[in-house]
Formats: C-alpha cells, structure tokens, sequence
C-alpha cells in the first residue's frame, strides 16, 4: 500500500502517522509529522487536479487523502521544538512537528476538508486567512465558533474558491498562539497550471520571537520588543538558500505575521509584485521595485526572472531585523579611547574585552554566549563574515542548476574581471566643501555647537 | 538575767577562738591566688595568666608581647597579648593581692596596746597605766578568717571571670577588625568599579555619545562609592582601634598586622545538647553566686548556734556590675545576751540566706537562658555563613559569567558588567561578614557557657523565679 509518505522520497525526516484515537481511525486522515526544519523538495500532486507545487523555505507541504472527491487534510496543533537556527532550538507552538506547519497547497475550485485536532493546553481555532468560505469556517473564536478545546478535533471544510496566496492561523488567544509560532501557509494554485506559471515557486512567513538570551521559550506577552527575526520561524545562517537556474521565472511568496512592516529587498534583480492579499495583479498595474513592504498581516508575490547569475543578498531592509537577538540599551562607545579604563575594568571583570568602540561589528571575535543564543551577526561567506542574522538569505542564481533540483551550489565562482579590488596606489587627497549650504529659516539665537571629527588612527588595538 | 555568765555558747566561741589563736598565724600563698585564678582562666580560654603579676613585670613579658605583636597576628595571638598587657585586667588580679592581705590579717590577733596617761592640775599629778587586749578580736578570729577565705575565694572567681570576659573581647574585636579590613578593600574594589564607570562615561562624554544627565548619573555612583570607600576605612579603623584598646598596645607596638582573611568555617557546627549543662558547671558568675551562698549558709548557721555573734551584714559579694567597682564587706559584732536572746536576728539571718538562694537560682536561670540564646546565635549564623559561602556567592558568581556572557554577545554594554562587578563586591562583603558573625557569636558562645555570659548577656537578666542548679548552696549543718 502506498502511503502519503511514499511520495516523498528524501523526506527521511517524515515520521509515522499522529493518528488521533483508533474509533478516530477509521475516518480521520493521516496526520503526517515532519522532524525536520530542512527544505523539503516539492513532490507532484499524486492525485487530484495538476498544479505545480511551491518550495516552503525550511519547511514542507502537507500531504492529504482524497475521499469522495474531496481533500482531507488533518492538522495538528501541538507544542513543538523548532531549530531556530544551529545552534539555538525554540519551544514554540506549531502543527504537525514543526512551526509554522505544513504548507497546504489546493486547487482552485477544491473541495476542502481540514481536520484540526488540539494537542495544546488550551484551546485554539484556525482562521484561514484570506479566503472565501462560509461564514461559519472563519475560525473566529467566539464569533463564529466555540474554541477547540485540548484533545479535542474540529473539522473545517469548504471550497477554495479563489486562486492566490494564503496564511492560516489561530484567532484564539491570538497574541500569545502567535507569538508561540502557530501558523502557515497556504497556497490555492489556479486551475490551469499554465497559468502564471513560473519555474520556481519559493514560500514563507515573516514571524518574529522574543526569547531572552539563554532561555528556549519565546515571551508571550511581548507588543514590539522582539529579537528574533525569521523566515518560517528560521533565522540566518539558519535559513536555506534560494537556489534557481539562470532565466528561470522565480515567484517568492511571503506572509507576514510579525507585527510590525517587511521591506524585503533582492539584489541584482528588479522584480515586480504580481500578487497581493487580493489576488493576482493585472499585468497593467505592475511596476518594477527592489524592494516591497510587505505590511502587518499582508501576503505578497513578487516574480523576476533570475538572469543575472551569482549569490544575491535577499533580505528585509530593516537593518535589525538582519540582526539576531541584541541589546538595546548598549552604551555606544563608538570612537570612545579605553586605555587605562580597560585594564582597569579587567581587574574586576578577568575576561572583559572592549567592544564597540569602533562600531558594533563583532568581526572575527568568537566569545562564548549565553546558552542557546544566536551570535548577533554570523555566517560565513566565501569572503568572511557576513555580518548578518534574522530575515537574510541568498539567492543563488546558476546556469546549470537543473530544473527542480534545490540543492545548495556552494559559493560563486565570478568570472575573471567581475570581483570588486583593492586600489594599491596612491589615496588622493580629498577635496572638501565647507559650506553647509544656507538656512530658510536660521534661528535667532542659535547656540554654536561644537563636534570634533575622530578618525580611527589604527592604533587603538586594546582587544 | 542569770544565765548570761555561763552561757556555754559564749564559751565555745571564745574556746574555738583561743583554738585557732594558739593554732598558729595565717600566711600570704606564694602564688598571692593567681595560679587559681590562670587554672580556671586556661581551662575557659586556652591561654594562661603567668608573668602577669605587677612585680614580675619582666623584659620576658614584654618580650613575649613583641614577638606576638611582630607577627600576623592571629585571634589566639591577640589574646595572649590582651592577658598578658591589659593594664584594666592587671588592676582586677592586683585585688587578689587585697583580698588575700586582708585573709591574712584576719588571722592575726591585733597586737595589744599600751596606754599611759598623765594628767595633772591643782597640784596633784595621776598617771594612768593600762595594757589593752582585743578579746573581742580574737574571739572572733575564726569568723573572721571563715569569712575573708570565701571573700578571697570570690576575688579569685572575678578576677577569672575579668580574664575571660577580656579574651572573649578580644577575639570578637578580633574579627571585627581582620573583617573590617577585607570590607574596606572591597570597597576599595567597589569604588575602582565606580571609578572605570564614570572615566568611561567621562570620555563617552568627550566623543559625544552621552548626554549630561546620564554622564551625571554615572559620576554619582563614583561619588558614592568614594563615600563608602571612607566609611568603610574608616570602620577598619575604629575596629582595630577597638583590638589595640584590648590589647592594652601603644606607641610602636600599634602598627601589629593582622591576617589577611578569617578563618575558615568550621567543617560542621558544635552540638548544642550539653551546653547548659556545661554552662552550669563552668560559668564563673555561677559558682560566684554559690560561693555566696554558702557564705550566707554559714552565717546562718553561725546566727542559729550562738545567737550572739552578728555576721549578717558580712556582704554579698556582688557579680560586679560593668564600671562599678565591686563591693563586698562585712561586720562582726558580739552582742551580750542581756535584753534580746536573738531570735530576730535568726530571722533575719535565714532571709538573707534565703535571698542568697534566690539570688543563686537567678543567676543559673539566666545563664540557662544565655547560653541557650548564644547557641541558637551560634548555630544560626553558622548556617548564615555556609549559606553565603556555599550559595548566595556560588550563585553571584554564576550571574556573573552569565553577565559576561551577554556582555560578550552585546546583549548588555560595560555599564551593566561593571554595576555586576559591584553587585558581586557587595555579596561578597557581605558573606565575609557572615562569617565574621559567625566567629563572633562562636565566641559569643564560650563566653556563656564559661564566662559571665559576656558584655552583651549581662543586660539580660530579669528576675526569675525557677530555680537553677543550686544543691551546692544548701546550708550546712
Ligand atoms: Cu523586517
């Protein structure tokens, strides 16, 4: 007998079903449970109407059952332990084995049966964001259903009406299920598979974790303050590249629900936003951007066709959400001298080192953290640190990576003459300009303030 | 009114007086009391009295002292200096010489006098030739000497107890001084914390990262810091001082040094099962109170057998209250039992003795209480002590690193590590303090259970009615 898990070959990390009770048995699907936070490659729809699946970044799909014409799937509200990046492991909350769970991915025009069993110690709801559906399946607690409560299993089922991109997650306790990382996505694909067809469908949410230094589970009661930025739930160098062909039509599809703005930025393309919360944008409508926002609760599509090989920065712009967790209230000692200070704290403090004083790069320093803490900024590039963390990965662009393969190509070799270099001749000398231009309207009283100018003389080495 | 003129008590004393007469002269001891004195001093603090008699003030005693002196001193050191140099405590062991001058005189006929007078006016001249005998005086001999034993007995108690309360004083100053000593060091760490925090501050301030108010803010704690940095040398001061008055030290020998950290906790505490017991048999203002009973049981006696001989008002020898000198006296009379045949001064008799009784039982109620006091002030600031050393520093520490860590990790700037590093002093301050409470109330404890219950216990008592150990005290005939 064939099971779901036969169709994904590789996918050694798919464990056994998390059947619900054996009376269940007989009529709930099979609740697969993923171990592992790598990509899972996209197998083919084994039945039901053609598409061509999407890529969840450092995720999987969710496999389903046909029963009677319709699509049954079973989700799994649990606590699970994601890996947040090596190194760092988060208790969170999430559906079957990882958060956020499984991609659900349907046809327009499916017949959707979603069994959502409660393994969590309160109860919970699935909103399905974005969607058309009978009232009743909006997955509102309180509104529009009573809460799923612990052990027990509700079943939402509807038609997926309009083609697009989707989230789903709890509109029960929200903030707190949210902030645990109950969520997903969900993609409904058009009918016709040539439509909007591109080669590389790459999916993920924007979420976002407050996990004090040291500790393993995510504050829950937090508004703004969040340290840990992610990609499903994944921070850099934690999040898997996005490796594509050379001219293959790449669509990436983000959900954010974080709580605050995404502008995520690729380098070395233009693209255009051919899909929002609404659907997909009519060609006419299009314009090209580097980088889109990607508000609070918005899901977005961008395309482009990846015609200039090497390894492109993809990214959001806020610079610290490329940042993992750090302090807010460091002292800036950017420029400030520390000799003699330094000695001095060491006394009290054997194995102090200076820090910052020439800016917040950590650059080479390997200095033990605390527990299951994510350096600020780390990864390694061909050319050293990356001095990134959070929502950072890259886009690897080859002209001989096969069609539907996903593996990782190692570092780009640039062709002779395309690698910035250093100048060995002589600096010339800078030519200044010491007007500050006028004022339109210069105050009458304007106490003159001074601010001397300190270059680093490279002779301030105290580390 | 006949009976007077053969009185057979009258006789018997007068007899026992001729006795004790023709007995032969008492004598001073070689050792005037002190060999006494140091045995009960060395079984209660380990360390004897020798050398310490004025006339014996030899180079060796002072010799001794310098040699202790030159050294780090230890606890022990600063109370064999204390015995041997402090001058109060000499004064105390100069009134044995008091107490026993005047034993010996008591058992001393007063020498007869000659008396001669001439008188002359109107022509005629009469002299007068008389030879004066103290019959009275040696009639009452053998009281008297009954009476200056016990009163030289209780000069020996004093003294030990003087002698024991000031090595118990001088091992607490002990502690007080080494533990002052490692605070003001920490403070001094504390202030050079405060001190790399405002410097650092200062020149954010010159390369514009910081504004006034917060550089302010830094500067202060410095301030601070300099302020407790000269309460606590200060304090270090004041507690060695305190050990030099002790140790009766001046001029050259002031500049001693001390041991640079206390002693370590003892592995585990003493048992406090049999200290009461112990109290009982030790405690010097005990067995001082016992002595006096059984004075007074004499004296009882004594009233009871003749009815004619007064030695009521022969003093309770008081457990000298702190500053005042202690007073102690008595008066003999011998009455002619013509008008009063002395039953009222039986009465009076038997309620002196029975306040001696009281006063006894009071004495050991209290102790009682001290010592049980002083054990639980023991055992508690033991356990204070292993907790500071065994967990609230152990866990200091381990915030520590783990503030470094996140230092490390930029999670927190130089401020929060350096306010740590002051967190830290400060625990560890306090954990030698602990310990020195610890010693403390461990002396504390001696001085309970051997001494007089020490400056601080001496307050405590208040009247009690239950009696203590006071068998020893029954009259005794
Ligand atoms: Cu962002």
């Amino acid at each position: 007998m064939r099971s779901r898990r036969d169709f994904f070959t590789g996918a050694a990390a798919l464990v056994g079903a998390g059947l619900v009770s054996r009376a269940g048995a007989a009529t709930l699907p099979e609740a697969p449970i993923m171990s592992s936070a790598a990509t899972q490659p996209p197998p083919p729809p084994p039945n039901g109407r053609p598409y061509n699946p999407v890529v969840t970044l450092n995720g999987w799909s969710l496999p389903w059952r046909m029963n009677n014409g319709v699509k049954e799937f079973h989700l799994i509200a649990e606590p699970v332990v994601r890996e947040i990046a090596p190194g760092m492991k988060a208790n969170l909350w999430g559906y079957n084995g990882q958060s956020p769970g499984p991609t659900i991915e349907v046809v327009e025009g499916d017949r959707v049966r979603i069994f959502v069993t409660n393994r969590l110690p309160e109860h919970t709801s699935i909103h399905w964001h974005g969607q058309r559906l009978p009232n009743g399946m909006d997955g509102v607690t309180g509104l529009t259903q009573p809460g799923i409560q612990p052990g027990k299993t509700f079943v939402y089922e509807f038609v997926a009406r309009r083609p697009g991109t989707f989230m789903y997650h709890p509109h029960a306790d929200e903030m707190v299920q949210m902030a645990m990382g109950m969520m997903g996505f969900w993609v409904t694909h058009p009918r016709n598979p040539a439509q909007h067809r591109v080669d590389r469908d790459f999916v993920f949410l924007l979420n976002a974790y407050d996990i004090d230094p040291g500790s393993y589970t995510p504050r829950v009661n937090e508004m703004l303050n969040f340290n840990l930025w992610t990609f499903n739930s994944r921070a850099f160098p934690g999040i898997d590249t996005m490796n594509v062909r050379r001219n293959d039509r790449v669509r990436i599809r983000v959900g954010n629900l974080t709580m605050t703005n995404h502008p995520i930025h690729v380098h070395g393309h233009e693209f255009e936003v051919t899909g929002t919360d609404g659907g997909w944008t009519r060609p006419e409508s299009r314009w090209p951007e580097v980088t889109t926002d990607v508000a609070v609760g918005q899901m977005r599509a961008i395309e482009f066709i990846a015609d200039e090989p090497g390894d492109w920065a993809f990214h959001c712009h806020k610079s610290h959400h490329t940042m993992n967790a750090m302090g807010h209230d460091v002292p800036n000692l950017i420029g400030v001298d520390h000799r003699g200070v330094a000695e001095k704290i060491a006394r009290l403090v054997p194995d102090y080192m200076v820090m910052g004083d020439k800016g917040g790069s950590m650059g080479d320093m390997e200095m033990p953290l605390p527990d299951n803490t994510l350096p600020m900024m780390t990864g390694q590039g061909p050319f050293g640190g990356v001095e990134m963390g959070g929502m950072f990965t890259v886009l690897k662009v080859r002209k001989d990576q096969k069609p539907g393969d996903y593996s990782d190509p190692g570092w780009y070799r640039h062709p002779p003459g395309t690698l910035a270099y250093e100048w060995k001749g002589e600096p010339p000398a800078a030519l200044r300009k010491q007007d500050a231009g006028g004022q339109s309207m210069p105050a009458a009283n304007a106490p003159e303030v001074e601010v001397t100018v300190r270059k680093p003389t490279g002779h301030q080495g105290h580390h | 009114m006949t009976r007077y003129t053969s009185s057979p008590m009258l006789r018997a004393v007068a007899t026992g007086a001729l006795a004790a007469l023709l007995g032969g002269c008492a004598s001073f001891s070689p050792d005037g009391g002190l060999d006494a004195v140091s045995a009960m001093t060395s079984a209660r603090t380990g360390q004897d009295l020798q050398l310490t008699q004025a006339k014996h003030d030899s180079g060796a005693t002072q010799a001794e002292v310098a040699r202790l002196l030159g050294a780090p001193l230890t606890a022990d050191g600063a109370v064999r200096v204390a015995l041997l140099n402090n001058r109060g405590l000499r004064a105390s062991l100069a009134g044995l010489g008091v107490a026993e001058a005047d034993l010996v005189q008591a058992g001393r006929m007063r020498n007869p006098g000659l008396s001669f007078s001439r008188m002359s006016g109107g022509g005629e001249t009469e002299i007068e030739r008389g030879v004066m005998f103290d019959l009275v005086g040696l009639l009452t001999i053998p009281i008297r000497r009954d009476i200056e034993a016990r009163r030289f007995q209780g000069a020996k108690l004093a003294a030990a107890m003087d002698a024991v309360r000031l090595a118990a004083d001088t091992r607490k100053a002990w502690f007080n001084a080494v533990a002052a000593a490692q605070s003001a060091q920490y403070a001094e760490q504390v202030r050079e914390a405060a001190q790399a925090s405002a410097e650092l501050a200062r020149r954010m301030a010159r390369a514009g990262n910081l504004s006034a108010l917060d550089g302010a803010r830094e500067q202060v704690f410095s301030a601070e810091a300099t302020a407790q940095l000269a309460r606590a040398r200060h304090q270090a001061t004041a507690a060695r001082e305190q050990l030099a008055r002790l140790m009766g030290v001046w001029g050259a020998q002031t500049a001693f040094t001390l041991l640079e950290r206390l002693p370590d906790l003892p592995a585990a505490p003493r048992d406090g099962d049999n200290v009461e017991s112990l109290a009982m048999r030790q405690r010097l203002d005990v067995q001082l109170a016992k002595l006096d009973a059984q004075a007074t049981a004499r004296a009882l006696g004594l009233s009871k057998a003749t009815g004619f001989v007064n030695v009521l008002d022969a003093g309770y020898v008081n457990t000298s209250k702190t500053g005042a000198p202690r007073e102690q006296g008595y008066e003999i009379e011998l009455v002619l039992p013509i008008f009063d045949w002395g039953g009222a001064r039986v009465a009076k008799a038997e309620a002196l003795y029975m306040q001696s009784v009281h006063r006894t039982a009071h004495a050991a109620t209290s102790a009682r209480s001290q010592v049980r006091e002083a054990y639980s002030a023991y055992r508690t600031n033991y356990d204070l002590a292993r907790h500071y050393r065994d967990e609230i520093v152990p866990l200091q520490k381990k915030i520590s690193e783990e503030t470094l860590l996140r230092y490390n990790g930029m999670l927190i700037g130089v401020f929060e590590l350096l306010a740590d590093a002051r967190a830290q002093i400060t625990r560890v301050t306090a954990s030698i303090e602990a310990q020195r409470d610890f010693w403390i109330a461990e002396t504390a404890l001696q001085a309970a259970i051997n001494g007089s219950g020490g400056s601080a216990a001496a307050a405590a008592s208040v009247v009690s009615s239950a009696a203590g150990s006071v068998d020893a005290a029954a009259p005794e005939h």
